[in-house]
């Protein structure tokens, strides 16, 4: 049983039905800073183990990259690959389906902020 | 962490996660040493959509104890989190209505659940210290764009990755890491053990979330074989 933990990896994408264009070197603790808060933030240590935060990024690169191949199996039938080809894969889970459409709604409206924010600049730097 | 404003006005721009209805409940929040947060803060920094509005927030009426005032949600977000709220899963605290936007855009009514919202503050205003400090965690923690985006494109092989495609793969990934960590803490209530996360408890959560279908079925094995 590999110990996908252990020890510096470059993990290349093996079993993908897309062929990349180059070998993929992964680096270890890409994730790793931002998991330890978050780790602790659902309930962990404020100190987790390391190897539980090289064993949970390893798990939720996986988790992406399974998500972003199926995402992109669907939206090659439209042609490329776009945010809603995500939101069909997890429209079974309604807390993570509720969770994207609000942060999309968000995003949206803080451009609308800043977009208004910039023309009220715009205004004042004219008049002045 | 910046104690003269309320800990959570910088945060609540971008991170309106509802926290997810623990099944272990206080038990594993005693006893925790306050996180290191100046480094917690430092993901917001990162999010170039998000920081700029907050940091300008004008509030020299926080210093009271009184959040009340910093919840303000646009009347955009009120239109759609209205929809959202209303067929959100049950088991999470709607607390999407905190977000802090600059006051001199205009001051917006809150969102559509003010019960809710008073609710949350309620709990809110009972934490303790090291409840506090955690709840702070959950709220500004996030994996960074950039990393995600480098990921998806390594993925995907297109360049084209949009910056909303980012942002949701993001939230889902951290749902995700919430999903594995408690259901760890889960295992270690039933198994009695106590201290850190180990990785068998992780394997655990893994297998289990696996049986109740949360986890994508993958065309071929990559770890635990």
């Amino acid at each position: 049983m590999s110990n996908p933990s252990t020890g510096t990896s470059s993990k290349s994408k093996v079993g993908s039905s897309q062929p990349s264009e180059t070998s993929f070197k992964r680096k270890r603790g890409v994730f790793q800073k931002d998991l330890q808060h978050m780790m602790y933030g659902f309930g962990d240590d404020p100190n987790p183990l390391p190897e539980t935060v090289s064993l949970v990024e390893d798990i939720v690169v996986e988790y992406v990259t399974d998500l972003a191949h199926k995402a992109q199996d669907i939206g090659s039938k439209r042609g490329k690959l776009s945010v809603e080809d995500f939101l069909y894969l997890i429209r079974k889970d309604l807390p993570k389906l509720n969770r994207c459409t609000e942060l999309l709604s968000m995003q949206e409206e803080l451009k609308q902020a800043r977009k208004a924010f910039e023309v009220d600049e715009e205004k004042l730097g004219t008049t002045e | 962490m910046k104690q003269s404003k309320d800990p959570f006005e910088a945060a609540l721009e971008e991170q309106e996660e509802s926290p997810p209805d623990s099944p272990i409940g206080q038990d594993e929040l005693d006893s925790q040493t306050q996180n290191q947060t100046p480094a917690g803060h430092h993901t917001l920094v990162d999010d170039d959509d998000y920081d700029e509005i907050g940091t300008n927030v004008d509030n020299p009426s926080h210093q009271s104890s009184n959040p009340t005032p910093m919840l303000l949600t646009p009347s955009v977000n009120a239109n759609v989190a209205s929809a959202a709220a209303a067929s959100k899963n049950k088991e999470y605290d709607d607390d999407e209505e905190e977000e802090n936007v600059d006051v001199e855009l205009g001051k917006f009514p809150s969102s559509a659940d003010p019960a809710k919202m008073a609710k949350m503050q309620a709990i809110l205003s009972q934490f303790t210290e090291d409840q506090m400090s955690r709840y702070e965690s959950f709220r500004r923690s996030a994996l960074q764009k950039s990393n995600m985006r480098r990921l998806l494109v390594s993925i995907t092989g297109s360049q084209k990755i949009s910056l909303p495609m980012t942002i949701v793969v993001c939230g889902i990934a951290k749902m995700y890491v919430g999903e594995l960590v408690e259901t760890a803490r889960m295992v270690m209530t039933e198994r009695k053990e106590s201290g850190p996360i180990r990785p068998c408890h992780i394997r655990e959560a893994y297998r289990r979330l696996k049986l109740e279908g949360k986890v994508p079925k993958k065309s071929v094995q990559r770890l635990f074989h």
